[in-house]
Order: C-alpha cells, then structure tokens, then sequence
C-alpha cells in the first residue's frame, strides 16, 4: 500500500497544479495553430512542444538544479540551503527561493553546490535555455542564417527604399511609448527595459525580438516570442486593410520602373560597407548586424558554396529547434498566466499596424518628391517579416492593377526592415540596458 | 513615460540617421565598382554552348514521342 501511495504522489495527476494544466492547454492550443492552421509552422511546433514540456509536473525540465532542490520540498536538504543562504527563520520552500533570488553571488554558488551535492540536476530546458539563448548564440546564428537568405540586389538597384525600412521602425518606438504610458496609467507594470523589450516585436523579426528581449526582459521572452512569431502569421491579415485605408485606388495602381540589374561586385561590397557603418556608429548593433553581413557575404563572394549551403539550410534548422524548445521553457504559468501577458499580446498587435502606416506613409511621402514614381505599397514592406510582407504588398497591388507587379521592388524596403529593425534593438540595448 | 518620450527620439534619430548615411555610403560604393569593375561578361558563357551534331536525331525524336505522348492524353 505505501508503495502504492509513493507512486501515487509521484505522478503528474497528483502534482498538477491548475496553471500547468492551463498551460499544458495553451502548449497544444499552439501546437493546434502550428500544425493546422499553418502558422509560422517551423518555430510554434517546437515552441508549443516546449512549452508541455516544462510545464510536466514533478519533472523539472525548465528548472535549475536549485529551483529543482527546493521544489523537491525534502526537508534536509531544504535546512542545508537554508544555511547556506545564512536564512534563520524558514517555512515553506517559497522563503527559500526568495532568499536565493536576493542573495548575493557566493552565496548562489554554495546553494548550487549543496543541490548538485544532493543529487539535483538542471532539467534539460534549462541547459538548452542557457546555451541557446542565455548566450545569445542561437538568436544570432539565425541572423547569419537570414544574412545568407537575403538578395540584396532590389535594395542595391533602388538604396532610398532604406528610408521606408527607416519609417516602419516607427512602430517600434510607439510600442515602447504605449507601454511605458499603460505602466504610468497603472493598468499594466512594466518597466523601460520591459517596455523596449515588447517594442521590438513591432520590428517582425522573430530573432531580434528574442535577442532583445533576452537581455533586457528574460521573464517576458516567452509571450514576447509567441507574439511575435504569431504576428508573423497573421502579417496577411493585419496589414491588407491598413495599406487600402491610407492609400487611394490610384496610388495603388501605379506601376514603377524597372529595377536596374546590378553586379555581383557591388553585392560583394555591400556587407563590408554595413559592416564598417556598424563598427563606426553603433557597436551595440555588432553582433546583429555582424552576423548578418558575414552570412550575406558568405552567399554573394561566391567561394564558400559549401559554408553558404550549410548556414542557410542545416544550420539554421538545428539552430531553430533549440531556439524553439528554450523559448517554451519560458512558457511558465507564474510568468505567462498574467495581466501583462495580455498587454504584450496587445502592444504587439498596435506595433505592427504603427509601423505597417507608417511605412506606407513614408511611401506616400517619397512618391511625391521623387523622380521616379513610388507605389506607396512597398511601404508596408518596411517592417521586415520577410518575404510575407513583401508577398502582401505584390497581392494587394495585382488586385488594384492586374499587370503591376511589385514583388521586387518591395523586396527591398523589406530586407531594409531587417537592417532597420537591428539597428532599433542596438540603439534599445545601449540605451535601455547600459 | 520622459523617458519613453526620450527613448522615442533618440531611437527613431539613430534609425533615419544610420539609414540615411547607409544610404549616402551605398550609392557612393555602388558609383566606385561601377566605374571600376568592368561589367561581367554574361554574353559570353552563353556562345559556348553549340548544339552537338550527333545528338541532333536523337532530340528530334524524344521530343517528337513527348509531344505525341501529350497530345494522346490530352484529347
């Protein structure tokens, strides 16, 4: 019988708390979104997957060593890291974890010591959290992925569509403004750091978001992550009705000149002079920007097939899988079922239209003063989520005039977003996080 | 919220400013290789490439038996 009741206590029906179960619920309910309704199929898998995964109860995946000594509740070693931590006066495992979080760093590696001493390990979660994306490693050797992906050629052909990718940050910056606002009214709490963190998603760009807001608001990252890549998706729906209601029939019919062919030495040089603005003006953008340049340059110079090859496709899958699970691992009820959670889901939505019209806008504004016609569609482009939005700019612009097509020439403010939304997270990091 | 204001400006300042001279940096790179680089000489690859005698008869009657094929499947 007390064999029974060992088993009994130990298994995930006796142990579940009701917030695991919600978000074991919103782990399928993305793996439903991925998996049927096509979402952004490649990230929302293995974030969903994670995120059942660290919430199985008694199992412990996303916790560390510690986290997993104090929730085993055995009073011994309980009392030894309660001396450690020179804690007098304890209760339960919750003054505990409290004391740990506020102790000083000598103090934290004594408390690791006691549970690795006990026989407590960090969950699997954990270590691929701190490798992947503690160590900014994955975020950044997608970006080298991206680099490697990018044509830069429309950008090259037609270099002021930079400024539409320039104005679609826009929505970032508002973002910010409207969460420090909410913090201000009171309705939500966030703090500068969190706010620019939840900014960042108005930038559409999954990697950068997860870069950002891992330095600056690692408690979020697991709603700013899901709301951007689930922003990503919805790209094809959030934008068409802002374009059409800051454009006029007529502007959506216009149809712009050929893009001039430009050569392989000038794609070649490209990286290097991003690269040498980078380390010129804004260091805080260096590792975006770098690797982004290094992948870039590894397609174009043409001598490194085999290295472009594997950064594009095998190196950017394996780095995704990990990604992926380290974010579910921050899909933790404590810090996911929460007000704020809402608010992000919220903000990101606002970023997103904010910077969609202000692109467009920007557009608007160029097509009057340039010398070639501009269709104010492109602009829409302007907030990376590359090529989906680029992809929405040619579809609305076919329905207004069936022999227009833009695809590449908003290729060009949508590679220009990217540039633009790495360079919004360094001036943020050096701003906010310094 | 001064500092969302402050954040906003800065932010927004650095992402035109850097941008801009992107821009200013592109069209003077771009100026400099076109003048230097000579254009590459695409035509030519593409004067190589005769048609092999031998294989002529050959063709002729592969695509003879597709076109066949196509037009029987599609009556």
């Amino acid at each position: 019988m007390d064999k029974l009741l060992a088993l009994w206590f130990d298994s995930g029906i006796y142990q579940m708390a009701p917030g695991q179960l919600v978000m074991i619920l919103v782990g399928l309910a993305l793996l439903y979104l991925a998996i049927n309704r096509g979402f952004e199929p490649l990230l929302l898998v293995p974030i969903g997957f994670g995120g059942i995964l660290a919430n199985i109860p008694g199992a412990g995946l996303a916790f560390s060593a510690v986290e997993n000594a104090i929730y085993s509740a055995d009073p011994v070693v309980l009392s030894a890291l309660a001396e450690v931590l020179n804690l007098t006066s304890w209760e339960t495992g919750k003054d505990i974890y409290y004391a740990y979080e506020s102790s000083a760093a000598a103090a934290h590696v004594g408390a690791e010591q006691v549970a690795t001493d006990n026989g407590f390990m960090n969950g699997m979660l954990y270590n691929f959290y701190t490798v992947a994306i503690a160590s900014g490693a994955a975020p950044l050797i997608i970006f080298m992925g991206v680099g490697a992906m990018t044509d830069f050629g429309p950008l090259l052909a037609n270099p002021k569509t930079l400024f539409l990718g320039a104005a679609a940050q826009f929505g970032i910056f508002a973002t910010v403004l409207g969460a420090v606002g909410l913090t201000a009214l009171g309705v939500m709490d966030f703090s500068l750091a969190d706010a620019a963190a939840i900014g960042i998603i108005g930038g559409a760009d999954g990697p950068t978001a997860i870069y950002v807001a891992s330095i600056l608001a690692p408690d979020l990252l697991g709603a700013i992550a899901v709301a951007a890549y689930s922003y990503m998706a919805l790209v094809p729906m959030i934008q068409p009705p802002i374009m059409r209601a800051l454009t006029t029939e007529k502007e959506r019919r216009i149809e712009m000149v050929q893009l001039r062919p430009v050569s392989k030495a000038e794609k070649i040089c490209f990286p290097l002079v991003l690269l040498i603005l980078v380390a010129l003006f804004l260091p805080s953008a260096a590792p975006l920007l770098g690797m982004f340049c290094l992948g870039n340059l590894m397609r174009e110079c043409g001598v490194v097939d085999r290295l472009s090859d594997t950064t594009q496709n095998a190196l950017i899958n394996i780095t995704t899988i990990f990604l992926g699970l380290s974010v579910g691992s921050k899909l933790s009820a404590d810090k996911f079922l929460d007000v704020n959670t809402l608010g992000i889901l919220l903000l990101g939505v606002v970023a997103f239209g904010i910077g969609t019209a202000c692109g467009v806008l920007m557009a608007k504004l160029m097509n009057r003063y340039s010398s070639t016609p501009i269709n104010p569609l492109i602009g829409s482009a302007g907030v990376s989520a590359v090529p989906m939005a680029a992809r929405v700019s040619n579809k609305v612009g076919l329905e207004a005039n069936p022999h227009n097509f833009l695809l590449m020439h908003a290729m060009g403010p949508n590679v220009a977003g990217v540039i633009g939304s790495a360079v919004a997270a360094g001036v943020m990091i050096s701003l906010v996080g310094g | 919220m001064q500092q969302g204001v402050e954040l906003m400006l800065y932010g927004m300042g650095t992402v035109f400013t850097f941008l801009a001279l992107l821009i200013v940096a592109t069209t003077c790179m771009s100026i400099v290789v076109r003048r230097f680089v000579k254009p590459e000489p695409l035509p030519a690859k593409l004067v190589h490439r005769q048609p092999v005698d031998e294989n002529d008869e050959q063709l002729v009657a592969i695509i003879g038996a597709a076109i066949h094929k196509y037009r029987s499947r599609n009556k």
